[in-house]
């Protein structure tokens, strides 16, 4: 995609137009692997330093800061440490990161042996939704590619640095994208989070220090090493700055990935990027960031800017930039039924306001099936998702409890009449 | 998916597996490929293949039955030959991802997980499978199928091996 106005690409997506991009001589000819090439005649501190003056924030949904998380990270290079690229991609609306490297593994491949070297890790792996089988096949094709350049392996250029990069399947489990469930599930474990502190970057896989990034953060660095964190920054706003990829469904005429400055409004998103509203329906809501994020009703949706500040302030969260469109014609009880009853299944069991608070918020809508609710059930809601929020080892009882709590807010009239109305009859599994 | 009461690694997932163990530096860390490894030769995960991972790797058997119960997409029950996962969520549903699951299992007549009686499918009911864009969707095999109605999803499955 390119950036019309100073006629130049954006950062991660700009090799997507090309036919057989995924091939690395094709990808090279482009101008790939040029990046990585001048970063090994520079110094790993002044990589970190460029990171960090980029603004660039965590991608995959918390949008901290990728330069200071790379800070605590130990500078020893002697020590054994990890970088774990996060494509578990499993928020509910997003899938940017699959559209990402399905079509361009390179940049992925790219950035994380920058980061590596800028990190000093030995050994990376991408931990892939098993879902994603094909991706993980067009990974592993391009990083035998990238081995048999030199790219990858001992002594990576002459440059005495040695990276090796794996391909690790996940097997279907929303959890294992948190970065400590990751971590669980890549020692072969259930993939049940654990308790930070200590942050993986100082105690990680198998006890070691491990930095875990999103695909999308790690695929920016080439794009920011090449033309210098000012460039990065034209972008976007002074805390959010730089492009997003952004995972567009629901009620649009053109669902799809996305690359624009963060702050782009989510108005122009719909209405210039996704071809406007699908049957030129009106517009009811907007889920703004995963379906983690609480509901915007159409006016705020038409005032929110795509950037960290904006949607927070306006109540909600970026998130992984997955916007969820909804138009006059969806019922909001729905919506929050199929959300909880998502959260339900994925909550991984160990802490208890989150395994048995999502089974209760889950439960009012089972009632409702029957024909048993009460309308003081979306107190109920309310209370339960309240007394789940800050209490457990992960953010997933968080994730449910929030756009519960945000339904509510925009939606109590909806969802009350929603839960009295008679059950429709289900067909039996 | 027929199944014998013993199991090994044939010799070219033997070589895999081998392969699998050098690129960790514990050998715990392969077991997520190994079952997956391990499924695809014998189609499902029964006992009798957690006994022969559980010798071959030296992880206590329990442990593996934990990892197994804990991601959708290990099976500790027969599947049919070919597995086709429903997205169920948000997007989907919008545009009747819950109708097709449901009328699939009713033309199939069957349930979540169990073989058709000819053991051709399976039918899973899944989670948000990441390819919104397709809504509604669904995974036949390892391959995402989407923009579906009852009738295209009927229609693609039939043509199933």
């Amino acid at each position: 995609m390119k950036d019309t106005a100073n006629n130049k690409d954006y950062a991660l997506l700009s090799y997507h137009h090309i036919p057989g991009v995924h091939k690395i001589e094709i990808f090279e000819r482009a101008g790939g692997y040029e990046t990585m090439k001048e970063c090994f005649k520079k110094e790993p501190e002044a990589i970190k330093e460029e990171v960090k003056a980029s603004g660039l924030r965590g991608r995959g949904g918390a949008g901290f800061a990728t330069g200071v998380k790379w800070g605590f990270f130990t500078k020893d290079r002697k020590a054994i440490k990890y970088l774990l690229c996060n494509a578990d991609e499993s928020e509910p609306g997003t899938f940017k990161d699959r559209f990402l490297v399905e079509r361009n593994p390179h940049i992925l491949i790219e950035g994380m042996i920058i980061s590596a070297w800028a990190l000093a890790t030995q050994k990376g792996y991408i931990y892939i939704r098993g879902e994603f089988y094909q991706q993980a096949v067009i990974l592993e094709r391009a990083i035998k590619e990238a081995y048999a350049k030199g790219y990858l392996g001992k002594n990576i250029l002459g440059s005495g640095f040695d990276f090796d990069l794996y391909v690790h399947r996940g097997a279907g489990a929303y959890i294992c994208g948190e970065e400590t469930g990751m971590i669980s599930s890549l020692e072969g474990k259930k993939g049940q989070p654990k308790l930070k502190p200590p942050f993986p970057a100082i105690k990680g896989y198998r006890g070691l220090p491990t930095m875990v990034n999103n695909v999308e953060s790690l695929a920016a660095i080439p794009w920011i090493m090449k033309y210098g964190a000012p460039a990065y920054k034209q972008w976007g706003t002074e805390k959010s700055p730089g492009t997003k990829l952004f995972s567009i469904s629901g009620d649009v005429n053109k669902p799809g990935v996305i690359e624009v400055p963060l702050s782009t409004s989510l108005k122009d998103i719909i209405e210039i990027h996704c071809g406007g509203m699908r049957n030129g329906n009106k517009l009811k809501a907007v889920i703004p960031g995963g379906s983690s994020a609480p509901i915007f009703n159409a006016a705020d949706s038409y005032l929110v800017k795509m950037d960290y500040e904006d949607v927070a302030a306006k109540g909600s969260m970026l998130g992984s930039g997955a916007i969820i469109v909804l138009d006059e014609t969806r019922n909001m009880g729905d919506v929050l039924k199929w959300t909880l009853e998502f959260y339900h299944h994925e909550s991984c069991g160990q802490c208890t306001p989150c395994r048995e608070g999502t089974g209760w918020l889950e439960s009012v809508f089972k009632r409702k099936e029957k024909g048993q609710a009460h309308i003081s059930d979306i107190d109920l809601l309310d209370k339960t998702a309240s007394s789940m929020r800050g209490q457990t080892i992960c953010a997933l009882a968080d994730a449910a409890a929030m756009p519960t709590q945000g339904m509510i807010k925009v939606f109590r009239e909806e969802l009350e009449a929603y839960v009295m109305t008679p059950a429709k009859v289900m067909t039996k599994k | 998916m027929s199944t014998t009461e013993t199991f090994e690694f044939n010799k070219d997932n033997l070589a895999t597996y081998k392969e699998y163990l050098t690129r960790y530096d514990d050998v715990e860390s392969a077991l997520l490929p190994v079952l997956h490894l391990a499924q695809e030769q014998n189609g499902w995960l029964p006992d009798h293949v957690v006994s022969y991972i559980s010798l071959l790797m030296s992880i206590p058997e329990i442990k593996i039955k934990e990892v197994i119960s804990f991601y959708d997409m290990f099976y500790d029950v027969p599947v049919g030959r070919n597995i086709v996962q429903v997205c169920t969520n948000i997007s989907c549903s919008m545009f009747g991802g819950r109708e097709i699951y449901q009328g699939l299992l009713k033309h199939f007549d069957t349930g979540y997980l169990t073989p058709t009686r000819d053991g051709r499918i399976s039918l899973q009911k899944m989670e948000c499978l990441g390819a919104c864009e397709l809504a509604p969707c669904m995974r036949v095999n390892d391959d995402f199928v989407g923009n579906l109605d009852l009738t295209s999803a009927i229609q693609k499955l039939e043509e199933l091996p």
